[in-house]
This record gives C-alpha cells, structure tokens and sequence, in this order.
C-alpha cells in the first residue's frame, strides 16, 4: 500500500467586518472537502449556517439533524430547502463546525455532506444534508439563514483530502 | 572597489590592503557555495570567506525572495522560511567598520512540503458487479489512530442498513456497538452485543427503497490506538443518509473485545447484500508524535 501525505489546507477566511457570505471556490484536486468553521450571528436570533453549492440556489437540498440541548434529544428534516444545513449559530458565543463534503468532485452522484456543530453552552449536533445534483462542486458559499449575517472575527478554513 | 594612491604612485587595492594591515577596512564578499533545502522551513547555505576577509567577521545569509537570514559559519542554516517555496541566497560578511557587498546568488532551492500527520493509505471502489465486502489487509502499523472515509449504497430491497465491520478476518463473538440514530423525527438508542459477531458502522440505503439511487451515505470511521497490543479497539462513526424526505444521521460507539493484537485487516460487509457501484471506501493513517 502507498500512502501519501494529504489534508492539505487549501484557503481560510477570518472575517474583519460583518458578512452577509464566505465563499470558496478553486476546489479542484482532491477527495473529500473539510471546512471547519468558528462562527455566530449577528442577530438576537439563532440560526443555521448554511451551504450552497455552484451558486445554486434552488429548493435542491434537503437534511436530517439530531441534537441534543443538555434536556432532551431530537431529530428534524428539512426537505425541498434552499440550502444545505451545516450547523447551529448563536449571537452570544461562537459555535464549532465541521463540514464534510464527500466525493464532491464525482459527476455521477448527488453528494453527501456530513456535519458536526458544537457549542459548549447550548448544543451538539450533527447533521446530514444532501445536494440533489450530480454536478462536481466547483464553489462553496457559506451564509446564515434568514440574510443574518456572520459577525466579524469568525474562521473557515478550507482543507482538501485526496485519497490513494 | 576603492583605490588609492600611494607614496609610490601605484595604484592598489584599498579595501584589499587596509583588510590585511588595519582593522578600519570592510570586509571582502565571500565566493557563494551550495544552498540546499533541509525541512519545509529551512535551508542551508554554504560559502567561502575571502582570504583576507574571515577573521572577526560576521557572514550572514540573505534569502531572495522575503530577505530571511542566518548567520554563522559556513554552512549557515537559515530557518524560518515557507514550505513549499523556492528562494535563492546571497551571502555578506560584516563587522564593525561595515559589510560587503553581496556575494553572487546561490542555486535555488525549493522548501519540502508542509508536514503533515494525516497520509492517505488505500482506496477501494465499487465496480458494476457491486461487491460485499471491501478488505484493507496488510495495513501499515506505522500510524496512531486510522480513518475510514466512505461513501455508499447498498444493493438491498430494504432501507437502512448498517455496515458491518470486522478486525483481522474475524468473525468470533467478540463485538458489540452503542449506535444513537435521528430519523428525522425521532431519536433512538440501541445496543448490539455484548458478544456478536461485528460491529455496526456506516449506515447504507437499499437500491430497491423508494430513495433516489443518486443518494449515497458519507460515514466517517475513526479507529483509534489501533497497533495497541494491550488495549481492546474502540471505533467511532459519524454516518448519514438524506432522501429529501427520508434518511437518518447516526453516531455509533463500537469495541472489539477480543484478546488485544494489533488490527491489520479491516472487513466492511452489507448485511446479506453487496456495496452498489460507485461506492467508496479510503483508508488514511493518523501519524502521533
């Protein structure tokens, strides 16, 4: 077996002034895409960040969280939405995420893309979504739901992972 | 060059004369050597000082682009550079009454690449004829912890079913899983051994449900501490499915119980149906310090 040496960073963003998106794109070269991200809103409000992909902004996605909030556990769909749901921002804290694109480069499939949101003093969740496209992904914009925007000083970084 | 004229009216070289004779006089620039690239983030520089040049004098490499230095005696090494970066190096020799002009460029060099601990080891994908198991053997025993990315689709009539995973060919009684699911509207928690015959991990979807046959799973399994000859091997899933309207995200704990070797093989089965085509598995090595 030949190993090679991957998890390559690829771009980060810390943004120095409120955002309405954060947008990656120069995605060719790789397997899987990992974003992780530190973010919150800056709204009074909590609200998903969310993807969407080669700037389609059809109801083409759709996605099944669990979560737990420190008293109950729970599940929701969401079909037929506009974007895909990467995970759970605050206005108080920043909120951990990690977006996993899986074989987004493929042409024959509608991808996959798993998620793990994090913040210590309201939820942990994860999250599957799916892109009803078989398209590669050439570009990723990551905004908030609602036209919320993300606050200053929140990270992604964008990591490329190309298997043997 | 400065010159001068002496007593005698000949014409010499001053910097030459006064650096053998007065302690005045600059230093002559040194005849640039090899540069070589040691590290992502370093490089070596070598040189010869001038002959009248080397006593009580500081050399000092420059880089070319980003004017990073290093001095010392030759070879200088010269750290804080970028990975992956080609520079070339001049070198001057210094002391109290001034600095030479720059020696000629070195050859270039190119920094290695950043260093990382994550290496891709093996791929499997999935022909037309589907496949029911998919084995990576011979697994290197030179990482900490391993990965298993894979993105699949089962050929069965059913909904969701979960992979099975196996260690070393084994299929004794010596595996058992704690597996939370979201269904979207619900959560569950189950509980499969104490004693069975694999553990659950990624979740697949049958080619004959109602789900569109371009929706695959993606599951992520870490197996940690895996060359441990003392400890029993945990395994972590984060797993999913989504249908636009069916589907699941699930977590699942896993443990291999029997008596503590090294995993060496790993053994991912569908519960009595094949992986469809295109699906696929890659298997990456953790390095630990």
């Amino acid at each position: 077996m030949a190993a090679g040496s991957t998890y390559t960073p690829i771009a980060t963003t810390t943004l120095s002034s409120n955002q309405s998106s954060v947008t990656f794109n120069s995605l060719s070269g790789y397997t899987d895409l990992i974003i992780v991200s530190n973010s919150k809103n800056n709204t009074g409000s909590n609200y998903y960040l969310t993807a969407q992909f080669n700037s389609d902004t059809g109801s083409n996605y759709s996605s099944t969280r669990f979560q737990g909030d420190g008293s109950a556990a729970a599940s929701t769909r969401y079909t037929n939405a506009t974007e895909a749901k990467i995970g759970y921002t605050y206005t108080t804290d920043f909120t951990l995420g990690i977006f996993q694109i899986q074989n987004y480069s493929n042409s024959t499939t509608y991808k996959t893309c798993l998620s793990r949101s994090n913040n210590a003093s309201q939820i942990v969740m994860a999250i599957v979504s799916t892109w009803r496209n078989t398209n590669a992904i050439t570009s990723i914009d990551l905004k908030m739901e609602a036209s919320a925007q993300i606050v200053a000083g929140s990270t992604f970084t964008l990591y490329g992972i190309l298997a043997a | 060059m400065a010159i001068k004229r002496t007593s005698s009216n000949s014409l010499v070289n001053a910097t030459k004369m006064s650096t053998g004779f007065s302690s005045a006089a600059i230093p002559n620039s040194p005849t640039i050597g090899s540069a070589t690239a040691i590290s992502d983030v370093a490089a070596t520089v070598a040189y010869t000082a001038a002959v009248l040049g080397a006593n009580g004098v500081t050399f000092t490499a420059t880089s070319s682009p980003s004017s990073i230095t290093g001095t010392g005696s030759s070879p200088i090494t010269v750290t804080g550079l970028t990975a992956s970066t080609s520079y070339t190096f001049s070198v001057t020799a210094g002391n109290a009454n001034g600095t030479s002009a720059a020696s000629s460029a070195s050859n270039s060099i190119t920094t290695s690449d950043l260093p990382t601990s994550y290496e891709s080891i093996a791929t499997v994908t999935v022909g037309s004829g589907g496949s029911s198991t998919v084995s990576f053997t011979s697994i290197p025993q030179t990482y900490k912890h391993l990965q298993i990315r894979a993105f699949a689709r089962n050929t069965s009539t059913g909904n969701d079913v979960f992979s099975l995973l196996r260690f070393n060919g084994s299929s004794a009684s010596a595996y058992a899983t704690h597996y939370l699911i979201g269904t979207g509207s619900a959560t569950a928690s189950g509980f499969n051994g104490p004693s069975v015959t694999d553990m659950f991990s990624i979740v697949t979807w049958g080619s004959g449900s109602s789900m569109n046959s371009n929706v695959f799973s993606a599951g992520i399994i870490d197996i940690l501490d895996y060359t441990s000859t003392t400890k029993n091997k945990t395994v972590r899933t984060l797993t999913g499915v989504d249908g636009n309207g069916m589907g699941q995200i699930d977590l699942t704990s896993g443990l291999w119980l029997a008596s503590p070797v090294a995993v060496t093989q790993i053994d991912l089965l569908v519960q009595s149906n094949n992986y469809a085509e295109y699906s696929s598995f890659a298997l990456y090595g953790i390095k630990g310090a």
